[in-house]
């Protein structure tokens, strides 16, 4: 097994686990960091992957597709806004019902572009391109591991680093921080809290749709039912255990990629497979386990000073 | 006098209910009975939980009763199909209907499927005892319900047409004139959804058709633990090709579909299930040999035929191998151009072997699950 473990495909399976999970996970950092938890993440990104198979198959462009994708993932994040902020519905209620929709909502949709219901396969979709870089592809070793994946997978790595700049670098990133950490505080010096928490809802959703992109133009090259499998949920999990920060919702993010990817890979041996399947989670909890009872360790040598 | 008026009024609420039903009584022989000719046709109804459209399972039950009736003509059979949709917000009204449909007495019988109608069934046979129904891709607990008589039972032989794809997959992967696969490993693969009995029969009924055909295959089983995670079915199966896996069997629902999308990728073989995926996937067919079908359009006009002869067993349950059109490999032009004639013709063989009862095929629905267990582990990797 370790054979088929250090190569440049478990990389690359690595990478097309993690893609989706981190989109995502990134898009309920912001969402946490305004005081919202998304839990309609699931639903979105079930959304967005119809919409991403529509639309590039409209425009006959991945990046067209993937334009129009984000931009109704903003308005999914706008819709969620207005339930919560201006009707005053409680978010884990609208996000439940966010999700239930998109499972029913994306079915009825496929029946009206590709009048079937399973998958989307009569649309002709342009699924995301695979990017090899010049130069970088001629090194050996490394330009196999860092060359050939998917443009989504490195938009996402991209996002992290824009997500973080933007969080803890730009005046609207730290007035975000701000709403979340104490919203009265942030109201008293004339930040409208209710505006912020839209912009971040509405980021929020356009984050999840890449994520969602990439699963139908990408991960795979169609829409399948309820394809989204829990990825929104895991994400929301990630981004909590990283303390809903970008770089630290990544490590998560990237943890359960290699959970997952391994977990595909043991399924080749004799272990039993429900055994398996409790890899991904297993390694999650023991790697919050080491971060937290590190965390306590530099506390308590903080305090011993 | 208020009791009085209650008394007459209940009084004459069942003389009421008392007639209605006498007038059924008298009308229902001379449906039942009449002569061939002249008599009302034999009507079925269709019960779908679900839609027509799904270019599988429903369309097939459709297209059998069609065939029955285009055959036979509209006045000596009819049917109608209710599509009372598959969703959760659906599942309320599934049994009002089935409830509706028996009430109205006018269907010789009714015909519904899958495992989330058997609940609604065991209700309605109970309640309407003379009613007949037809039941498919479920086994129908009739110890458990009262052995209610009004039922009749098909389940598909699932295993059987799936030891065809076993052995068809063993003798590809060793096969010099394929270009996709490396015929130095005897090694193929299998991508289940959930490890319950009805895969299990997929299952066993493969690995036995490849341990047949070639004593020392080896086959990767993986699951994808539910039939809609399609993306992590890729992952699985691309894990399986990267692996020596030349030829792959997908039996997990839309999940199954990333296997197909990753033997695309690795340019390997894939088998397609249930319907013809081949057809149905036109983008994918380079990579798709053949199906394996589920023919309950041909089950539903064997039984409806038997029935309208008068010979048909209700109370049982049948289930339909080779011998009874219930399964079969697609076998079109597609299946000939991209599998070797001598694979064909030994694939034929052993179909008639299975037919005339020569190789009995392993069913999960007697075995423990140690049994299947050391079956897998006869084959695994590693």
């Amino acid at each position: 097994m370790l054979s088929t473990i250090f190569t440049a495909d478990f990389f690359a399976a690595i990478l097309r686990a993690t893609t989706p999970i981190l989109f995502a996970t990134l898009a309920a950092a912001i969402a946490a960091k305004s005081g919202i938890i998304n839990m309609a993440l699931e639903g979105m990104m079930l959304f967005a992957a119809l919409f991403g198979v529509i639309f590039s198959s409209l425009t006959q462009s991945w990046a067209g597709g993937l334009l129009i994708t984000m931009a109704l993932g903003g308005l999914l994040g706008l819709i969620l806004a207005f339930f919560v902020l201006n009707l005053k519905t409680d978010e884990i209620l609208a996000a439940i019902a966010i999700n239930l929709v998109a499972t029913g909502g994306t079915v009825l949709l496929m029946l009206a572009f590709s009048g079937d219901r399973g998958t989307s396969i009569s649309i002709q979709s342009v699924p995301a391109p695979k990017l090899d870089i010049p130069f970088l592809q001629d090194v050996p070793v490394l330009g196999s591991l860092l060359c050939g994946h998917n443009v989504m997978t490195y938009l996402a790595l991209i996002a992290v680093v824009v997500v973080h700049i933007f969080l803890y670098k730009t005046p609207l990133g730290l007035k975000i921080r701000a709403v979340g950490e104490n919203k009265n505080a942030a109201e008293s010096v004339g930040i409208s809290s209710r505006r912020i928490q839209y912009i971040a809802l509405i980021l929020s959703g356009i984050l999840v749709a890449m994520g969602g992109f990439f699963m139908s133009g990408g991960y795979m090259s169609m829409f399948t039912k309820d394809m989204a499998a829990g990825r929104g949920y895991i994400a929301l999990a990630a981004s909590s255990m990283g303390a809903n920060t970008p770089i630290g919702g990544f490590l998560v993010a990237v943890l359960f990629g290699i959970a997952q990817a391994f977990a595909n890979v043991m399924q080749l041996s004799t272990i039993p497979y429900e055994l398996i399947q409790m890899v991904p989670y297993l390694t999650t909890l023991i790697g919050l386990g080491i971060y937290s009872y590190s965390r306590m360790k530099k506390r308590q040598k903080a305090g011993g000073k | 006098m208020k009791k009085v008026i209650a008394l007459l009024l209940a009084l004459m609420l069942m003389l009421g209910l008392v007639a209605c039903g006498g007038g059924e009584e008298t009308t229902e022989p001379e449906g039942g009975e009449g002569g061939e000719s002249t008599a009302e046709p034999y009507k079925a109804a269709l019960l779908l939980n679900g839609t027509l459209g799904d270019k599988s399972f429903y369309d097939s039950a459709n297209e059998g009763l069609t065939r029955l009736r285009d055959e036979l003509g509209a006045d000596v059979f009819d049917f109608k199909v209710e599509q009372m949709g598959g969703t959760t917000a659906d599942e309320p009204k599934w049994e009002p209907t089935l409830l509706d449909y028996c009430d109205s007495g006018e269907y010789d019988v009714i015909i519904m499927g899958t495992w989330q109608m058997a609940a609604p069934l065991a209700k309605a046979a109970a309640e309407y005892p003379d009613q007949k129904f037809m039941f498919f891709d479920e086994a129908f607990d009739f110890a458990g319900n009262g052995n209610p008589s009004n039922i009749y039972n098909i389940l598909y032989k699932q295993n059987e047409d799936s030891y065809l794809v076993g052995a068809a997959a063993a003798m590809m992967t060793t096969d010099e004139t394929l270009e996709k696969v490396n015929p130095d490993d005897a090694v193929i693969g299998f991508l289940g959804g959930m490890d319950n009995a009805v895969i299990n029969d997929f299952l066993l009924g493969y690995i036995q058709g490849a341990k047949d055909t070639n004593p020392d295959i080896k086959i990767a089983i993986g699951w994808v633990g539910d039939f809609v995670n399609s993306a992590t079915g890729k992952d699985i199966a691309m894990a399986q090709y990267q692996n020596g896996v030349d030829v792959g069997y997908n039996v997990a629902g839309n999940a199954g579909l990333g296997q197909i999308e990753a033997a695309k990728e690795m340019d390997k073989y894939a088998f397609g299930v249930d319907s013809d995926q081949a057809a149905l996937l036109p983008d994918f067919a380079d990579w798709i040999p053949t199906s394996a079908l589920k023919n309950v359009g041909n089950s539903l006009y064997a039984a409806i035929k038997e029935d309208m002869a008068g010979t048909l067993a209700y109370g049982t349950t049948v289930t339909y191998g080779f011998a009874e059109g219930g399964v079969a490999l697609v076998k079109d032009a597609h299946y000939e151009e991209m599998v070797p004639e001598n694979i064909r013709t030994t694939l034929e063989e052993l179909e008639q072997k299975i037919v005339n009862g020569e190789i009995t095929v392993m069913t999960s629905s007697n075995m423990t699950t140690e049994e299947i267990d050391e079956i897998k582990a006869s084959v695994a990797l590693q």
